[in-house]
């Protein structure tokens, strides 16, 4: 049977467009991304060979440092607080009642289904210095030291966008988490249960232990997508005040964009494309490497 | 120890509301006027005012975003799928040199961000002339979901047994017939579960929609909502709200229908690895 159906048109016919798609518009953009990021380029017009003066003006433009500062600043947040979160949110979910269970996995997921715009303005409304939410929560319980403009002071605005981010993100993981430990067998439990171990004992020792390879696909979710942390950005503050909130893909669409440095703006690609290689080379190397059976 | 228990219970309830806080907030806002949003905005309107509605409908082209959003998810659906589909059925059980490195090659596209390639593939659409056209967004948003619904389509076919499409051949079928009449129903579960995740991330895309979907008649409704608010400006919550519940609610009663299978589909990647 495989042999008649496997002529050489059907091969064709059922791989072509789909390879053709992928390589179009998926891996044939990594090619001019190079070699413009060699040459002087505006956006309509090439000017001229280069070489490596890009690279070497971009790395010496200290936008380009605190832009990279900002997105880790973000993998840290959703990595250190964010993880942890969802999986305090999950082990706890697994321990409620049928019904609350239901209530909470879908509040859970609400915020990560609206688009980033909509959470992007609410959250603006929660920082709005004089009527918003935090600022009339400080005020009402007598902490009016501790209001701030948190949107445009330097200090509070990375940490205060990053929040909204996290926010977003955690119930979506949390989720995620849970439905692997609901595939982990229950034998484990009841043994764990009758030699009198403890929640945090059986969380440490059995769930968490159990689940690192569902841990391993949100580490590496997580971690690409706040790699790539933009949107937030551009609606909340465009990047401001200054260039104090950018993050690397901001700083790329406004070198690229805005000041028509096409050139600058793929060096900083390609240069963000070799830490996202090594990044995850990373986890796929030193997490999670022996296979469970279960 | 009960108090600890009650307490920790009350702690994650209160944290579960707050995943809820903003759709409460964009309804009462939505139904406050101008004055009230500012005195009191957070709280439950006094009165209730339609008025923002009717203005947003007016101001505010959703209906254009919304059919844009329609256009843009619906077509990159059909297209990812369709072609995905065909792909993973060659490489799952037609005879070809190069199953393994076509798979290998594909699964490539899992690593690279859209975001990172935004500058090239906006000069690659100038040049093809697609850049004030649907297709301008369908083909990079296809192209890029192609990785995750091969990979998925081909471990589902993998584990699908060879009887069927035996029997279909000794009926003298062709491939194409096989395919379309026998196959495609099958894999429908996995299909539908392709739709709703990329349809989660099209229907929200923003940073390559932000930069080629430059024209407001093919702006979808992330960024056409973005640009209206950038016009409202601050003076308006009212507006505000009124623009983001109606931008948000197609999306809400897709969710309210059919969250256990978004969230089936949304975690799928998670057990399958």
């Amino acid at each position: 049977m495989n042999k008649y159906f496997s002529t050489k048109l059907s091969i064709f016919v059922f791989t072509a467009p789909a390879l053709l798609l992928f390589t179009v518009f998926c891996v044939y953009p990594l090619l001019p991304e190079i070699w413009m990021s060699l040459h002087d380029h505006d956006g309509f017009r090439n000017l001229g060979f280069v070489g490596l003066d890009n690279y070497r003006e971009v790395l010496s433009t200290p936008s380009f440092w605190t832009a990279h500062k900002n997105t880790y600043l973000i993998v840290a947040i959703s990595l250190l607080l964010g993880l942890p979160l969802s999986m305090m949110l999950s082990l706890f979910m697994d321990v409620q009642t049928p019904r609350l269970r239901r209530f909470f996995k879908t509040a859970a997921m609400f915020p990560a289904i609206l688009s980033v715009t909509v959470v992007a303005q609410i959250w603006l409304a929660f920082y709005e210095p004089n009527w918003g939410l935090f600022n009339s929560i400080l005020h009402s319980i007598g902490l009016s030291d501790w209001t701030h403009s948190w949107l445009t002071e330097k200090k509070t605005v990375m940490p205060s966008i990053g929040l909204s981010f996290l926010w977003q993100y955690i119930g979506l993981n949390a989720i995620l988490f849970y439905t692997g430990i609901k595939t982990i067998p229950k034998d484990y439990y009841e043994a764990a249960l009758l030699d009198g171990a403890s929640f945090a004992q059986v969380c440490l020792k059995i769930t968490i232990p159990l689940l690192q390879n569902v841990i391993k696909y949100v580490l590496i979710l997580s971690t690409l997508g706040s790699m790539a942390f933009y949107s937030h950005v551009r609606v909340m503050t465009a990047g401001g005040p200054g260039d104090t909130s950018r993050t690397v893909i901001y700083q790329m669409y406004y070198t690229a964009f805005d000041t028509s440095q096409f050139g600058k703006g793929t060096a900083i690609a390609v240069l963000f494309i070799i830490q996202c290689l090594v990044i995850s080379f990373i986890i796929q190397r030193f997490v999670a490497r022996g296979k469970l059976e279960f | 120890m009960i108090f600890l228990k009650v307490l920790s219970r009350v702690f994650w309830v209160a944290v579960g509301c707050t995943f809820l806080f903003p759709l409460y907030w964009m309804v009462t806002m939505a139904l406050k006027s101008k004055n009230e949003a500012y005195a009191n905005p957070f709280g439950i309107p006094t009165s209730w005012d339609w008025l923002n509605f009717g203005e947003a409908l007016s101001k505010y082209h959703f209906y254009t975003y919304f059919q844009n959003s329609l256009i843009y998810t619906a077509g990159t659906i059909v297209l990812t799928l369709t072609t995905g589909s065909m792909l993973a059925y060659c490489l799952s059980r037609m005879q070809w040199r190069f199953n393994s490195a076509a798979l290998f090659y594909v699964s490539l596209g899992l690593i690279v961000p859209i975001e990172v390639v935004v500058i090239p593939l906006f000069q690659l659409i100038k040049t093809l002339h697609i850049k004030n056209s649907y297709l301008g967004l369908i083909l990079p948003y296809s192209g890029f979901a192609i990785a995750s619904c091969v990979l998925m389509l081909y471990a589902f076919l993998r584990s699908l047994p060879k009887e069927l499409e035996e029997a279909s051949c000794i009926d003298g079928a062709n491939v194409y017939q096989t395919f379309f009449k026998i196959i495609f129903p099958i894999v429908m579960p996995a299909l539908m579960t392709q739709c709703v995740l990329i349809f989660i991330r099209i229907w929200n895309e923003f940073p390559l929609a932000f930069i080629i979907a430059s024209k407001d008649q093919f702006r979808p409704l992330t960024v056409g909502l973005l640009s209206y608010f950038v016009n409202v400006g601050v003076a308006d919550w009212g507006l505000i709200g009124a623009s983001m519940l109606l931008s948000s609610l197609p999306m809400i009663i897709v969710y309210l229908i059919g969250n256990e299978k978004i969230e089936n589909a949304l975690t799928a990647g998670a057990i399958l690895k």
